[in-house]
């Protein structure tokens, strides 16, 4: 209901809206490629056009990501007015800002995504792995969602503190390079960026062709569930002192 | 039937200078070990009251004594730091529809999900919008968004809708100072209908003959303790005398002991002077 409320309000009298924000990811893509696509089509089979869906890709889970938890952070604080005049479960908040941004990712970038997997692996197997490993990015963004909205209430500073972070997740996701650039000695710690592990799951369910590889969706899943689990505790753990704060 | 019973009921809050802090104060006073534990204050202390269905109960006290609070605790947005609550019914806490709500929004959409907010679903709320817009006169204003409703307007709206859906418990926070006369008149009225009914009402006011005349019972709280607990006249006749002979007797000292009450206590007089902020170990 709340977040019915929320995408309407977004929403209110354009339809558009949604496809308006895939503008954001399209643009990117072009500004990428014209700067560094004919550096890295090597990497990439030599093909711009693969480079091209590679950024896409990779900027449609980073767009979804950083819009849904940046949205989230201030919205236990930003219903602070209405959180202060009747009983609503504060978790409310963050879920309904994410489910909003889940609303529009599922109509406006999911289907191109579907597109581009069928059309580049004529299978449905790889549709229905695509939908699946969406879910662990909605598990993600749900796990910060919940830590950053707790968090804010009691750091206000947070969401300079927050764009940096993100823009770490940006740089070491390998968007707009191949993954092989990195040095294999820092390799594995790009593990720890959860959006690193579900982009490199997405492109090869998306763009490889092959059947999708079990072993990475798993490890998407155990990242997701890993923030999920954590922004969860931290959530419920501080939303006693939440009423004292806002 | 037992609608709201406090049992034993404390509620300690963070003190507002807590407000500013940030991740840099924090890490910078972690490193340089001058990090405090954040400063508690009672608000509530030990509570303890009884309110049965159908019944009338003013709460009165001076500014800061607890009685919005006491308010928040029964519709469950501030749970209390010891002691146990128990509340028995479907609340409407009487609010006004300004902030919080959807501003761009038309006042009949605010109006369902009000009370979706409320719990109500959206067909009822649906049925009710247009007796809640007879009730607040708002007819002409429906399709407006409600940004542009007067603060008297979103009083009106407020009532209308807290008194329209019919709950078990009617929470009313000062809200008869807003409005103009013949709408105040209107609201007694229909508190008066509501007191016929066997809803429970529980009203904060300052205004102290309406709450000698139209409430059973009153609840008289100082600083966050209970200072007396009965039928309604005694009690605010002694309450108005209290605030007078301080006023009277020592015109300089804000915070002047009660004095003697002509009303029985429920509970004793707050000690003087006992200070009301003080650090406590908890979290």
């Amino acid at each position: 209901m709340f977040a019915a409320k929320g995408i309407k309000a977004r929403y209110r009298g354009s339809v558009l809206g949604v496809y308006w924000s895939l503008s954001n990811p399209i643009i990117m893509t072009l500004v990428y490629s014209a700067l560094f696509g004919t550096a890295f089509a090597s990497y990439y089979n030599h093909s711009v056009t693969n480079y091209m869906l590679a950024c896409f890709t990779g900027l449609a889970v980073l767009g979804f990501f950083s819009n849904a938890t940046s949205q989230a952070l201030g919205s236990v604080v930003g219903s602070g007015a209405l959180l202060n005049k009747i009983y609503l479960p504060k978790s409310l908040f963050p879920t309904a800002v994410v489910a909003a941004n889940a609303f529009q990712y599922v109509v406006g970038t999911l289907p191109i995504l579907i597109v581009v997997t069928l059309f580049m692996s004529h299978s449905l197997v790889n549709v229905v792995a695509l939908v699946i490993v969406s879910l662990s990015l909605l598990m993600v963004a749900m796990g910060f969602a919940y830590l950053l909205s707790a968090a804010f209430v009691f750091f206000r500073d947070l969401p300079y503190m927050y764009e940096l972070v993100v823009f770490i997740m940006w740089i070491t996701s390998p968007i707009f390079y191949p993954a092989e650039l990195v040095p294999a000695v820092i390799r594995p710690f790009v593990v720890l960026n959860p959006l690193a592990v579900i982009m490199s799951s997405v492109r090869q369910i998306a763009l490889s062709g092959t059947t999708p590889d079990l072993s990475m969706m798993a490890a998407s899943f155990a990242s997701a569930g890993f923030w999920f689990m954590i922004g969860m505790s931290v959530f419920v753990a501080a939303r006693k002192d939440f009423m004292d704060l806002i | 039937m037992l609608r709201i019973a406090f049992d034993d009921v404390s509620l300690y809050r963070r003190t507002q200078e807590e407000l500013s802090y940030d991740l840099k104060r924090l890490i910078f006073r972690t490193i340089t070990r001058q990090y405090v534990k954040p400063n508690r204050r009672r608000v509530l202390d030990h509570v303890t009251l009884r309110i049965e269905s159908g019944e009338k109960v003013g709460i009165l006290g001076t500014n800061g004594s607890g009685k919005s609070t006491l308010l928040k605790v029964v519709c469950r947005i501030l749970t209390p730091t010891s002691g146990r609550v128990f509340v028995h019914g479907k609340i409407a806490p009487l609010i006004e529809l300004g902030a919080g709500f959807e501003s761009e929004s038309s006042v009949v959409e605010n109006i369902i999900y009000y009370g979706m907010l409320l719990g109500f679903s959206r067909n009822d709320m649906r049925q009710r919008t247009k007796s809640i817009l007879d009730f607040a006169e708002l007819h002409d204003h429906a399709g407006e968004p409600l940004k542009t409703l007067s603060s008297g307007m979103y009083a009106r709206l407020g009532f209308a809708i807290a008194t329209e859906v019919r709950p078990d418990i009617l929470l009313l926070d000062e809200v008869l100072s807003v409005g103009d006369e013949r709408f105040k008149m209107k609201c007694k009225e229909r508190i008066q209908r509501f007191w016929d009914d066997h809803s429970t009402i529980i009203v904060v006011s300052h205004d102290l003959d309406f709450l000698a005349s139209s409430c059973e019972r009153v609840i008289w709280l100082d600083a966050g303790r209970v200072v007396a607990i009965g039928p309604a006249e005694p009690i605010v006749r002694s309450y108005y005398d209290s605030v007078h002979s301080i006023e009277r007797s020592q015109p300089a000292v804000a915070s002047a002991p009660a004095p003697p009450l002509a009303a029985p206590p429920s509970s004793a007089a707050p000690p003087a002077g006992e200070p009301a902020v003080e650090a406590v170990g908890v979290k």
